[in-house]
């Protein structure tokens, strides 16, 4: 694959062979799509399978026998429904969490961008290294810390750590400063309006698709976390969908059977990902610019 | 507090007769304003950040010491120096775990990242043909978990369960996706997999923001694609690029979901594979949570060290 | 208590919150429960008791005690086996403070969970009143300082199992010592077979066979822990199992009971294992294996070691947190000690051998079909539980231990002995236990 792209551009422009040109990228592309869309496509094959199909099968063919519904069925049913409340306790860390560390990290980076104060420099400078920091070597001693305080193994335990988004701040000062007309700021002020009453009416209104960005950037780091709820939580009943997918997958060895629930998991799990993803991409790259142009 | 303020508003302007009367006023709820805005973060940062570092630093400096058999007559924790560090770098599983990393880091960031790039300036040329569709393609296994993705590999990777193996067959291949030699390699394909469209999605963002004059200027000189390619776009996205490598260095040393959840189909990945199973191991199997803070340290030491010297050599050849 | 200490870290500023919370016991684990009060019993009010374990549907056998003790309800929770995944949240359960009442323990874990003050010392509840109940050698294995931490639930008496057709290639039939097993091993290798696989990448086969041999690595004493791997015993075993790498007498590319092993087993390439008495349902697992396969009594070392060893083998016990210990305790010895907790837990569960020396378990005591009709519950593995390293106890950080061994055996390919190994891996466990804050020293020759 890699070895066909280069080429690709490597045709001049010329208008008879363009056409040449676009088969050959296009082509490319398509290797690529394969690639990244084969283990989907294998799970949702996969899915459709009882347990012994899927073992006696071609991974990447359908079997004359079409267990979906059955699958899903049990995954949604099996103990007491187990599955939908990891679901939702995901749906909690991230969406809950995603949404606070959006307007948190607005509030600060709006802050940052608009104000001269003593000190801003250090605490921005400080808040700039904690995106340097691994969130994997905070969450060690995080639960050290939470564990004094009474806090691990509960759900605060995850969501306190998913409402702070360092780099979402960055970029919402970012954003502020190229965006938030100081002159907007000024007029509200001359009408009498706090300054919190500012922020929540003219900044954020500004700020609007540098959040949507911050939301995403957030919503699908925690969606995606696993070492934090690992070392954070020992009840089930607590996890979100990671960690209990992952649950089932460690029981396959001896109980086949899980292969199905955890592939039919895997299957319900991306869907709405997936989706978010195929929608909201565009979104993602109109704030992201700001980010990175710097 | 409340019976205090109004005393004070009043007594401010007195204090400062001199300049107009607007100011002090204005410049009081100014002054607040931003640290009531910056409170929520600055309240959860110190909690979820400084404090942790502060411990981490902190037990990493402890020694526990047991009376008895088991600690069953006493335990205490005294300042330990830099013997918890010495000890974790003597642990030759955790050193050769950082080794490994750097060399997956070497390999497969640089990889990760031409890939991207090359699939961003494909996008991007006019060449390609359902741009949308390709796009979300290469974006979708972002949306999947780390745990979820490795999950999904893993079946393609486990002989019986893998129709990949029957198609190697077919070449005459009999590939072992989860020995000793190659599971390292293994687990850099699914973090390409995982990354490399959301690494295309943040140069694409850039290369969108390059002036479309630009382009009109090289199309007039009569440059090629690959001309453009080399001496428009790759320089203007370089920011871009600098912060999808450094991101990506971060997300090496942070490597867990992967290697962990794979152990349980390749014994070939013991609990010392990566530095954090190791900081994990030594915290939760060892129950030697001071010398999993030292390593906490040391790898968060190891990411800063990498970025900046990453950056310091990026800036030194922009100048 | 969580609601008041946020509040407290409010009030008192976060700063000197963070400075209390560093200066008292930052490490988790430090604070003693055996030196609590006891805890009353529940005196008849209705409560749930939550045991975390690896073994399949046993919350089937939990049932049935819930349906004849409606006030003691007991809930099971899987977790992942031990070290692949079990124990590391089991402690991270109990540094949070929480943790369910039982758990799934194994012997030679026992003294780590004690170190960070994780189990209850059960003969405050009254335990040491079903001592008679359990094999003495086991019940050895969970008493420590005076105290007892774990009820036994299981074990894993060691035989040979064999293939009477494949020794018979070579005349030979099941060997009785070590040397004769060297000595079929070798007839065997010119067959182009082996007789059993030596896994370097798991110290507790090695283990056990030092134990069978008259090992004693651990004594604890009045000022410490007294270590000795480097005993004759062990030393015996060591260059016995270099001879036979070094000679290519035993498979070290795969580990018993692995894919590979499998298919060897099946065509014949692989002549015996020895192997724990669990072992039966995964060599009945072997394609084709019905009537091919016998047990024998495993080879034994000379007068000075043991008829056999224990390999594997758990125990259930009450966690530091369990708000009522005393109903724990009854449910366990319930659970590994009746006839009807027994039979239970080897239908559904399939748990190892019972814990009592009265009974094994009523379907262990039936002819097996598999097996070529012999009755090899009761005519070798009971009487090889009988023959066991009475003296033989674990001690703490056994995990780590056991890693240490293994990465030193993995370098046998590259030419370390095992003896030098052993010797290497001594020196590595007394730095672990000077390291976390324990006193030990070198047994004295």
């Amino acid at each position: 694959m890699t070895a066909t792209l280069p080429q690709a551009p490597a045709r001049p422009a010329r208008p008879s062979r363009r056409k040449g040109t676009q088969i050959l990228v296009t082509g490319a592309l398509v290797v690529a799509a394969l690639y990244f869309l084969a283990p989907v496509y294998w799970v949702v094959v996969a899915s459709t399978k009882s347990t012994e199909d899927l073992f006696a099968t071609n991974g990447f063919a359908f079997a004359a026998n079409f267990n979906l519904w059955n699958n899903l069925a049990q995954v949604l049913s099996y103990d007491g429904g187990i599955f939908v409340r990891w679901f939702l306790n995901s749906v909690l860390y991230a969406g809950v969490g995603a949404l606070l560390a959006t307007y948190i990290a607005a509030a600060g980076g709006y802050a940052l961008a608009k104000y001269k104060f003593k000190g801003s420099n250090l605490v921005f400078g400080i808040i700039l290294g904690g995106v340097l920091v691994p969130g994997t070597a905070t969450a060690l001693p995080l639960f050290l810390l939470f564990s004094q305080m009474g806090l691990a193994n509960t759900y605060w335990s995850v969501l306190l750590p998913s409402l702070v988004s360092p780099f979402g701040l960055f970029l919402c000062r970012i954003y502020a400063q190229a965006t938030v007309d100081p002159a907007l700021i000024e007029a509200a002020r001359l009408d009498g309006a706090g300054e919190i009453r500012i922020f929540h009416t003219v900044g954020l209104r500004v700020l609007t698709p540098a959040l949507v960005t911050v939301f995403l950037f957030q919503l699908v780091g925690v969606w995606n976390n696993y070492f934090l709820p690992l070392v954070m939580l020992s009840d089930t009943k607590l996890y979100p969908i990671t960690l209990g997918l992952n649950n089932w997958l460690s029981q396959v060895n001896r109980l086949p059977e899980f292969y199905q629930l955890t592939t039919g998991g895997v299957l319900l799990s991306i869907i709405p990902l997936a989706i978010a993803m195929v929608v909201l991409q565009r979104f993602w790259r109109g704030g992201l610019t700001e980010g990175s142009v710097k | 507090m409340s019976t205090t303020k109004p005393l004070k508003r009043r007594a401010l302007p007195q204090a400062g007769q001199a300049r107009s009367s607007e100011a002090p006023r204005k410049s009081r709820a100014q002054d607040r304003a931003p640290w009531l805005l910056l409170a929520p973060f600055l309240a959860l940062f110190l909690l979820t950040f400084i404090l942790p570092i502060v411990v981490a630093v902190f037990s990493s400096f402890t020694k526990v010491t047991r009376s008895g058999l088991f600690g069953e007559a006493g335990i205490s924790s005294n300042f330990a120096g830099f013997s918890n560090y010495a000890q974790a770098l003597a642990d030759g599983n955790f050193v050769a775990s950082i080794g490994r990393m750097l060399v997956f880091g070497a390999v497969q960031v640089p990889l990760m990242i031409a890939l991207s790039t090359v699939l961003a300036l494909l996008l991007e040329s006019a060449s390609a043909r359902w741009p949308g569709f390709f796009r979300a393609a290469f974006f979708l296994p972002y949306g999947v978990p780390g745990v979820i993705a490795t999950i999904l590999w893993s079946f393609l990777y486990v002989p019986g369960l893998s129709p990949l193996y029957d198609f190697a067959e077919l070449f005459g291949l009999s590939p072992d996706f989860l020995g000793p030699k190659t599971v390292l390699w293994s687990i850099a394909n699914i973090v390409t997999w995982s990354y490399t469209g959301y690494n295309m999605l943040i140069i694409i963002a850039q290369l969108k923001a390059i002036p479309g004059e630009v382009y009109e200027a090289a199309k007039m000189d009569g440059a090629s694609p690959l001309r453009v390619a080399f001496s428009i776009q790759l320089p203007l996205i370089q920011p871009a690029l600098v912060l999808t490598t450094i991101f990506s260095i971060i997300g090496t040393l942070q490597l867990f979901a992967e290697p962990q959840v794979l152990q349980s189909v390749s014994p070939a990945i013991d609990s010392q594979f990566t530095p954090n199973l190791s900081a994990y191991t030594t915290a939760f199997a060892y129950n030697d949570y001071n010398v999993a803070a030292a390593q906490a340290v040391l790898i968060a030491l190891v990411a800063f060290t990498l970025s900046f010297a990453f950056l310091a050599f990026t800036n030194r050849k922009t100048k | 208590m969580p609601p008041l200490t946020r509040r407290q870290m409010l009030q008192a500023g976060l700063g000197t919150a963070a400075l209390g919370l560093l200066s008292g016991c930052a490490t988790p684990g430090t604070s003693n429960i055996n030196a609590a009060p006891t805890i009353a019993p529940a005196g008849g009010k209705k409560i749930t008791l939550t045991y975390w374990s690896w073994l399949k549907d046993l919350q089937v056998v939990a049932d049935i005690w819930n349906a004849a003790n409606p006030n003691v309800q007991v809930k099971t929770v899987w977790i992942p086996g031990g070290n692949q995944g079990g124990y590391p949240k089991l402690y991270s359960a109990l540094a949070a403070g929480g943790g369910p009442d039982l758990a799934h323990v194994e012997f030679g874990v026992i003294p780590s969970f004690m170190m960070v003050n994780g189990l209850v010392d059960l003969t405050r509840y009254g335990a040491a009143d079903h001592s008679g109940r359990y094999d003495p050698t086991l019940w050895n294995q969970v008493s420590y300082s005076g105290g007892i931490y774990g009820i036994p639930q299981d074990s894993g008496p060691m035989a040979t199992y064999y293939q009477p057709n494949v020794l018979a290639k070579v005349g030979a039939t099941a060997p009785t010592t070590w040397d004769e097993w060297a000595g079929v091993a070798a007839e065997l290798r010119k067959a182009n077979t082996y007789m059993d696989c030596f896994p370097l990448a798991e110290a507790g086969f090695f283990t056990a066979l030092a134990a069978q041999a008259g090992a004693r690595w651990f004594r604890a004493e009045e000022d410490g822990w007294v270590i000795n791997m480097t005993d004759d015993a062990t030393m015996k075993v060591a260059r016995f199992f270099d001879a036979a790498i070094d000679k290519d007498l035993v498979q070290t590319q795969y580990g018993t009971y692995s894919p590979g092993w499998f298919a060897s087993a099946a065509d014949g390439g692989i002549a015996s294992a020895t192997s724990a008495s669990w072992g039966d349902a995964l060599i009945e697992g072997v394609s084709g294996g019905a009537g091919k396969w016998r047990v024998a009594k495993m080879p034994v070392w000379d007068s000075s070691g043991f008829g056999s060893g224990y390999l594997g083998g758990s125990t259930v016990s009450v966690l530091a947190n369990s708000k009522h210990p005393r109903e724990a305790l009854e449910f366990a010895v319930w659970l590994t000690s009746s006839r009807e907790g027994i039979d239970a837990e080897i239908k559904n569960c399939g748990i190892g051998w019972s814990p009592s020396p009265d009974f094994i378990g009523t379907t262990r005591q039936q002819p097996s079909d598999f097996f070529s009709g012999q009755n090899y519950n009761e005519e070798v593995f009971a009487p090889a539980a009988l023959e066991q390293n009475t003296d033989w106890s674990w001690w703490p950080s056994q995990q780590q231990s056991f890693n240490i061994l293994s990465d030193g055996f993995r370098q046998k390919a590259s030419g370390t002995t095992l003896v030098d190994s052993v010797a290497s891996a001594e020196e590595k466990i007394i730095q672990v236990f000077k390291n976390s804050g324990l006193s030990i020293r070198k047994e004295q020759a």
